[in-house]
Parts: C-alpha cells; structure tokens; sequence
C-alpha cells in the first residue's frame, strides 16, 4: 500500500443517466488514473466491456470443480464397490459404469454449484466485507435511486486531484472523494463465536421443530416410508407368520452355500477324495489362517500336537507330523476336519468346503517343514 | 460462387443422387432403399418440426429475442409441404421392414392384441392424418407471419399467440406419431414410452443447428446486419442446452432398461449397441453429445459464429446418426455405409437445399410487419 492510497479510497463522480455513464467512462478511462468501478441503481447492459474489466475467471473453476467432482464420483463409486468390497447388486458386474454415472451427474452438479455460489462469494467478491466505503458515503441515496456512479479507485500512485478533473472533464454532476477505509480482517473472534451460536441455535430449533412434529403431532407424518415399510426385523415378533416370529428356520433341507453335505461315514471314507484347490501362496495364506483360528489350540502352531492343552489339562491331541498321518491321503485328513476324531468335534459347520482343503494344504506344508530334504533348499 | 452455378451444381448433385436412389432399389432391394427412405424422411420432417417448434416457443412464451431470427424457422418448417410427398412415398416401406404390418403378425402372440393398430390400413391413416394435420400450423403461423410483413396488422401477433398452444398439442402429437410408429414400430415387441421424447430432443437439436446455419449463410451475405453476438448466444445457449437434453434422455432410456434387464426390452438394445454396431452406438454418443458439449462450454463459444458452424453441422451429422442407428439395426445386419446410403445423402440434401434456396426469398429476412421486432433489435444479453 502506498502513502497516497492510505488517504483516499476512490475519487466518485455522480452521472444523471446510464447514457452519461457510458459516455464518461471511455473518457475517464483514457487518462488511466486508477482502477475505474461503475456503481447504478440497476444492471447496465455493456458497462463491463466499456470498463475494460477482465473476464472472471469463475466460469473455469466451475468447469473444472464440475469434471473433478464426475472423475472423483467415478472413482469412489469404482473403488467401493468394485474393490473394497465387490458386491453384486441387481445381477449387474461391481463395476458397471452406468450404475455410476447418474452419482456422478450428482457429485458434478454439487461440486459446480458449491463452486459457483461460494468462489463468488468468499474468493471473488472477498466477502464477508463490512462497510464498503461506498456505503458509508453521501452518494449512495443517489446511487440506489436515479444517479450512476463512476469510481476512480487507488491504484499505486494516486493523484486524486487528477482523477477529480478527469471526473469533471467527462460530465460528472457532483464529485465526492472517499476515505480510505482500511479493510478489517472479517473473521475475528467474536464474529466466529456469533456464527458458531447462530448454527448451534439453527439446529436446536429444526431439531425441535422436527422432533415436535414427528412426536408430538403424528397427524403431520414427515417422508418416513423407508422407516414403516411392512418388512421383517430381525429379532423381532411379525403378525405374518403363524408362530409370531419375524425369524424363521430354513425350509427344510436347506444348504447353505460351501457346506454341501460330505456324505462320509468315517474320516477313512475321504480317501477316494481329492483336493480341488491348487497349492497356491493365496491358498496357502487361507489355510495358515483358519488353521491358526481352529487347530492351533489343539495341535499346536506347528502342527507337532504340542499346545497350551496339553499341559493345562493333559490332553494328548494327534501329532499331525506322526508318519501315519503323513501317510494319510488328503481325504482322510479333510474327513477328519468334517467328521471329527476321539476327543475332536466335527468342523463340518465352522469350516465351508474350501476352508476345509486350504487347511489339509497348510498341514502338509507344516508337514514338509519339519521334514526337509536337502533337495527342497536347492 | 455466383448464383446460377451453385443452382446447377445443386441440380446435378440432386439429380446423381435421385439415379443413385433409384439404382439402390433395384441392386441392393427393397430393404436397404427403404430403410434409407425412412431415415430420410425422418429427419427432415424432425428438422422442420422442430424449426416450427421454434416458431411456437417463440409466440407461446412471448419471447423478444427470437423475433428478428423467426423468419428463418418459418422458412425451414415449409419444408413440411414437401414432406407430405415423402412421407406418404415412405408408406411403400411397410410390407418391407414392418413386420407388424404381415399377415403373420395376427398368428403371434405378442402382436395379435394390437394386430389392428399395426396393420397397413391403420398405420397409413395415422401417417396421412399427421401429414396433413402438420399444415395447419404451417397456414396458420407461416403464411400469417408472410402476410403480416406487407399489411402490418398487429392482431396477427395476437392470433399467433392464442393459436400457439395448439400448435404445441399438433407438434407433440406428430413428433409421438412419428417415434412410436416409425420407429418403434419397427420391433413392434419392443416398447419404450420415452422414445417419443427422445426424438424430440433430436428434432429441436436439429431444427436449431439448421437455423443456426441458415443465419450463417445470411449474414455471410450481409442480409441480416442486425442480428448480433446476443442473438447468436441464445441460439447457441438453446443448442448447448438441449445437447444435454438429449444425452439426458438417451441416458435415462438406456439406464432403465439395463437395469430392469427385462427380455421384451433389452432384446432392442442386444440389436442396437451389440457386435458391430457398438462401435456405431460410441460414436452416436461422441458426436452426439461430446463434442458438441464440450465445443460449446465456454462462454464466448456460444455466441461465435465460426464454432457454432461446424458444431451445428456435427449436430445434424449426429442427428442423422442417430435415426440411422435407431432404424438400420432392424435389417438385421452390420452397419452399412456405401454407396446407397449417400446417394440418398445427395438427394435429399440436394433437394432441401433447393428448395431452401427458394424458400429463402420469400417475405422478408426479418418479419418486418411484427409489432415486437424493434424490442428483438435491441435485446441484450
């Protein structure tokens, strides 16, 4: 800021008619004093052109916040429900595109109209501004009724007598020079603590409001249809079945998916079985993990029938690196797993069929582990 | 280019294609001809519907701006009169492509309910009846308007005003007809309530990108001087506009059929978007509504003669596309592209172009006589 701009704001010359105006303002504009600002009662066509102003630059932030919101809608809605968390919803692929663009539609019209309404206000327009120096002068009555303004604003070195005749010069009917007006900083503490009680109060009194109809006058039912939709809670009791319960048991002979009966009789009976899963490090991972969760306990990290068990309680679970339960083929081990041995219960309900594999997988593995070949170093 | 020249280029151009035409039924049948007649004729009488949509907008809603631009619709919805001609020649292709119109259609199931509303007897009087119906507007808001230049009389203004609504009922009905029976008549299994807004969308699109081009060729010749930036904005505004408008609908028709996946419906889009005609549906989707949207997002681009040309030509182009992609599928066969399809280009673009040519001499440039055109002169944006 220089030292002539801390004196005056701006230089005003009062105009009769919107014609004046615009006759003034290439005039005032030749001499180039400082930055001109047209203030009218009403829009005047064409006085930004004549002013010279640049265009605002909202129209490309509105554009590009508009393709960020759609990419951004894209990407979150492909992520959630194409790889986070792969859901088939409608019989449709997690990442079908035309489930996605009616979101991002949405998000793009938001982020374009958030943009629009607050980069005007808050980046463009500075506001919140109290006390525009124009409004605190004599002229204003006059502007807001039947006289248009032209203001030479300070702008480096200032010269307001120049700009007082080159006000007058271009027909200017008063004149008046405005003080400057040091801009105070808008967000002050008290002002934040005013705006955080208005929005406390705000909710408070919807908050009420809403409560007080939906409690208080139910004959004033807000949009509640999803919430007294006629459906089954869990837990709950339901006219619609004749025991009163909303749950019920599976019909009869229902399988769940994964836990196909086995039809063993005896763990030996697996013998003719074959795992179907591949000896992969996925599988591999599988198998170590429900292993760790349901056999651990028993017989032991390392498969070696040594547990916290066994001193606990003196239980002498299998030693699963035995020779005779390596000599085992898969099917009796994944018999034992469904069917359960002595002492063991069935994992038939804990584990779903493929569970069951990727475990006798991670046994075998433990198995080999604990007897290495110099061959497998190589 | 003088004058004379390009109206015998334009004669020749027009008379090569109507031989192209003619070969086309004889070497490659009866189907591929009169498929290409029915794209044609569509989208003319879709462009001058929705140039006298234009002309109807403007007296229902009293608009200012577009009274100095209003001559220019009014000249192009004359091409109803023509039309009738081609519209009712398009009647020869129902034994040939509806199959709603065969005897067998009383024996299946799925159409015997409406054996009667598909039959050729039916579906020709509707056709007639909407033809005709289309001139009432045309006598009524087009010779009224050619009228009032030279008597001045005001009270026109007001009978164009009153008359508009109807204009509105006549124009909806028309653009439906025209969706559901030529069309969707075409898969007569096939139903989709929307596609008559759809279409819509095209014929407002297309008559705005002709009248677009129209103001370009005039003032090119110094014969509209007064229609400026502000006018040519709100064209180009109502053209962005209604880009959107278009892929909203062609958007909103797709998504709900996908999701729904019921057979009766998809089977329409399995024959439209699958094998060698998806490369035809992108491109509909690119010409469509990508490239024209994105030519005319900034501001100054709306008002730019030079963009709004070419825009308004891939606007037609796309319209074209569009009627090509809904009807050619139905031959059950890839897309073809060779040299019926623009012998029938040359022809019908050759003969509207002719009679545009005459059309635009007729009344003046600007209707002169309406009582609104110096508030039109002056609007500002």
């Amino acid at each position: 800021m220089t030292e002539s701009s801390t004196e005056s704001f701006a230089v005003l010359g009062l105009f009769p008619s919107a014609d004046a105006l615009m006759e003034a303002i290439p005039k005032v504009r030749a001499s180039s004093l400082g930055r001109l600002e047209a203030y009218t009662p009403y829009p005047v066509h064409g006085v930004d052109q004549a002013l010279g102003q640049r265009r605002s630059p909202l129209g490309g932030m509105v554009f590009i916040m508009g393709v960020l919101g759609a990419v951004a809608a894209l990407l979150f809605q492909w992520w959630v429900s194409a790889v986070d968390y792969p859901l088939v919803t409608g019989g449709k692929a997690p990442s079908s595109w035309q489930a996605f663009v009616p979101i991002m539609f949405e998000v793009m019209v938001l982020f374009a109209t958030f943009t629009a309404g607050l980069g005007m206000l808050l980046l463009l327009n500075r506001l919140p501004f109290f006390g525009h120096p124009v409004l605190g002068s004599k002229a204003i009555r006059g502007i807001t009724r039947d006289r248009f303004a032209l203001a030479v604003e300070a702008e480096g070195e200032f010269d307001p007598a120049a700009a007082r005749a080159a006000l007058e010069a271009a027909g200017a009917l008063e004149i008046e020079i405005l003080p400057a007006h040091p801009r105070e900083p808008a967000f002050t503490a008290e002002y934040i603590q005013r705006s955080a009680a208005g929005i406390f109060v705000a909710c408070v009194v919807s908050g009420l409001l809403m409560y007080s109809m939906v409690k208080l006058m139910p004959a004033l039912p807000p949009m509640s249809h999803m919430l007294e939709q006629p459906r089954l809670d869990p837990q709950k009791p339901s006219a619609f079945f004749k025991d009163g319960h909303g749950m019920q048991l599976p019909v009869a002979g229902t399988v769940a998916r994964g836990f196909l009966p086995s039809g063993l009789a005896a763990p030996e009976d697996g013998a003719r079985l074959v795992n179907p899963l591949p000896m992969t490090s996925a599988v591999l991972a599988r198998g170590r993990t429900e292993y760790q969760i349901r056999c651990t306990v028993c017989h032991g990290a390392l498969g070696d029938g040594v547990s916290t068990l066994t001193a606990a309680y003196g239980a002498k679970p299998a030693n699963l690196l035995a020779p005779a339960v390596r000599a085992d083929p898969d099917g009796v081990i994944y018999g034992t797993i469904v069917l359960g041995k002595n002492a063991m219960p069935s994992y038939a309900a804990d584990l779903p069929e493929d569970a069951r594999w990727a475990v006798v997988h991670y046994v075998r593995a433990l198995q080999r582990a604990q007897n290495a070949k110099d061959e497998d170093l190589k | 280019m003088s004058a004379e020249r390009s109206t015998k280029i334009l004669w020749s151009a027009t008379a090569l294609g109507g031989a192209g035409v003619a070969a086309t039924f004889f070497v490659s049948g009866a189907p591929r001809f009169w498929a290409n007649w029915v794209v044609w004729f569509l989208f003319l009488f879709t462009l001058a519907l929705g140039a006298l949509f234009l002309v109807a907008l403007e007296h229902l809603v009293s608009a200012r701006w577009s009274v100095p631009l209003r001559r220019i619709p009014e000249r192009m919805a004359s091409l109803l009169l023509p039309l009738c001609a081609v519209g009712a020649c398009a009647l020869g292709a129902l034994p040939a492509l509806y199959r709603g119109t065969r005897p067998a259609a009383a024996h299946d199931p799925l159409l015997a309910g409406k054996a009667f509303w598909l039959s050729v007897p039916f579906f020709s009087a509707r056709v007639l009846f909407c033809l005709a119906l289309g001139l009432v507007p045309l006598v009524v808001l087009v010779r009224g308007s050619l009228r009032q230049d030279v008597d001045r009389d005001p009270r026109f203004t007001v009978r164009a005003r009153r008359f508009a609504p109807v204009c509105m009922a006549i124009f909806a009905l028309l653009v439906t007809q025209a969706a559901f029976d030529w069309i969707s008549g075409l898969d007569p299994g096939w139903y989709s309530d929307v596609i008559g807004v759809y279409l819509f969308a095209g014929s407002f699109l297309s008559g705005l990108a002709a009248t677009v081009l129209a103001v370009i060729y005039l003032k090119g010749r110094g014969r509209l001087p007064a229609i400026r930036f502000d006018h040519t904005y709100n064209l180009g505004a109502f053209l962005f506009g209604f880009i959107v408008f278009w892929a909203y609908i062609a958007f909103a028709q797709y998504m709900l059929m996908w999701y729904a996946n019921l057979p009766e419906e998809v089977v329409w889009y399995q024959a439209h978007i699958d094998g060698a005609w998806l490369p035809v549906a992108l491109l509909l989707g690119l010409v469509h509504f990508f490239v024209p949207f994105f030519a005319l997002v900034p501001r100054d681009a709306k008002g730019d003669l030079k963009r709004l040309r070419w825009v308004a030509l891939v606007v037609l182009a796309a319209h074209w596309l569009d009627l090509y992609w809904l009807v050619f599928p139905e031959l059950g066969r890839p897309p073809l592209f060779s040299w019926p399809e623009l012998s029938f280009a040359l022809f019908f673009v050759g003969a509207t172009l002719l009679w545009m040519r005459n059309a635009m001499e007729k009344g003046e440039d600007m209707p002169v006589g309406d009582p609104f055109l110096k508030e039109g002169l002056e609007f500002r944006l």
